[in-house]
């Protein structure tokens, strides 16, 4: 259930929905057929789309193979979270599920630079994939998640221990 | 090369299994509060463990410390045991595969899910055998009488034979700070029983964590 709606479906007990509350509503409801679209392209086509980025991130970029490998790992996670988070118009779920987790192995792998170029040649493919309508939908979750791949706070380096 | 298509074993890309919105469900309407794989979950009210803690203290007096490290103990061995075939069956693979990183990552994040509070651990004193642990927002030392000593002893048992299991090492664990006698958070120390025992000392006499550390580390 997407974050905005839940509110809205919460009220009852309070009163009935405004025509403001109504007029979210419907703008979400009119949007799942195009939400839809974009979701059904990103799950056919998630290797056509990350197998270009990791091939340009081993060759061009010149990073070693199991730096490439954690790296796509981890781009492929945030478009799957992505994905959800834009046919749920809820970017909280990106953050809900990927925090605490992909940040820290960010971290313990060390990929933050490769993660870093993924994003840039990710947001290339899906300009190729997507019109810029499409990819302003998915926007929102894949930023959130970058923020907080990219912006770790120090906590503790796990790789390596014991 | 890096094929995408083989880093996608049938598909699936394990993340974080312990995200609090997936683990804990329930059935309201049988009374039931339960983990994703249905095993039940049991909450518990803070009076309760308060009461516990003064009941100990009521019955068996100096030896309630002992009593809950022990309960810890216990409670740590089959929580291993269930952490490790959890995560085994959500991998699907053998634990051993799985890399250090998401196998602590899992843990905290299990601790955190389950309520009982941040775990973090600190490999600043790896090299000299030992482990550092540390708990934010215990509700069992919250819950445990304030004193001059420390009271996790709970945590105390539960962290000792988790990581005596992990590393297949019979390891001690000492509490150096904690929260029922004003520290910021419940700190331990995990490492051989010879090499701990100057440390037990050091707490009964009331130092602090940085000078038992500080000491630990000149003995070289």
């Amino acid at each position: 259930m997407t974050f905005k709606l839940d509110a809205l479906f919460n009220s009852p007990d309070k009163q009935y929905l405004d025509a403001s509350d109504l007029s979210t509503l419907s703008q979400y409801v009119s949007s799942i057929p195009e939400r839809m679209a974009v979701y059904r392209t990103l799950r056919d086509q998630e290797v056509a789309i990350m197998q270009p980025i990791a091939d340009a991130l081993q060759q061009q970029a010149g990073h070693a193979e199991p730096l490439v490998e954690r790296s796509v790992r981890n781009g492929l996670m945030v478009l799957r979270y992505a994905a959800m988070a834009m046919l749920l118009d809820d970017d909280g779920f990106v953050a809900d599920r990927l925090q605490g987790w992909l940040p820290e192995m960010v971290k313990a792998y060390e990929t933050q630079v490769v993660d870093q170029q993924l994003f840039q040649l990710l947001y290339q493919q899906l300009g190729k994939v997507f019109s810029p309508a499409q990819l302003n939908l998915l926007k929102p979750s894949l930023e959130k998640a970058q923020n907080l791949m990219l912006n770790t706070r120090e906590t503790v380096t796990l790789a390596g221990l014991l | 090369m890096v094929s995408v298509a083989d880093l996608l074993v049938d598909g699936r890309l394990p993340g974080n299994y312990f995200a609090q919105d997936l683990y804990v469900r329930g059935s309201t309407e049988l009374g039931l509060l339960e983990n994703r794989r249905g095993d039940r979950l049991l909450a518990i009210p803070e009076p309760l463990l308060q009461a516990i803690y003064a009941g100990l203290e009521k019955e068996t007096g100096q030896a309630s410390g002992l009593v809950l490290y022990n309960c810890g103990r216990w409670w740590g061995k089959n929580f291993y045991a269930r952490f490790c075939e959890e995560l085994a069956d959500y991998y699907k693979q053998p634990l051993a595969n799985l890399s250090m990183a998401e196998f602590l990552q899992s843990l905290q994040q299990c601790w955190k899910t389950h309520g009982w509070g941040q775990i973090h651990l600190d490999i600043a004193y790896r090299d000299r055998g030992f482990l550092g642990v540390e708990i934010w927002h215990s509700p069992f030392t919250a819950a445990a009488p304030q004193g001059q000593k420390p009271s996790g002893d709970l945590e105390r048992g539960i962290l000792e034979i988790f990581f005596t299991q992990l590393t297949g090492r019979e390891l001690r664990c000492v509490q150096t700070s904690c929260t029922a006698k004003g520290d910021d958070c419940n700190r331990f120390i995990l490492g051989l029983e010879k090499r701990l025992a100057p440390v037990e000392g050091m707490v009964a006499n009331g130092q602090a964590h940085q000078a038992i550390m500080q000491t630990l580390m000149q003995q070289g």
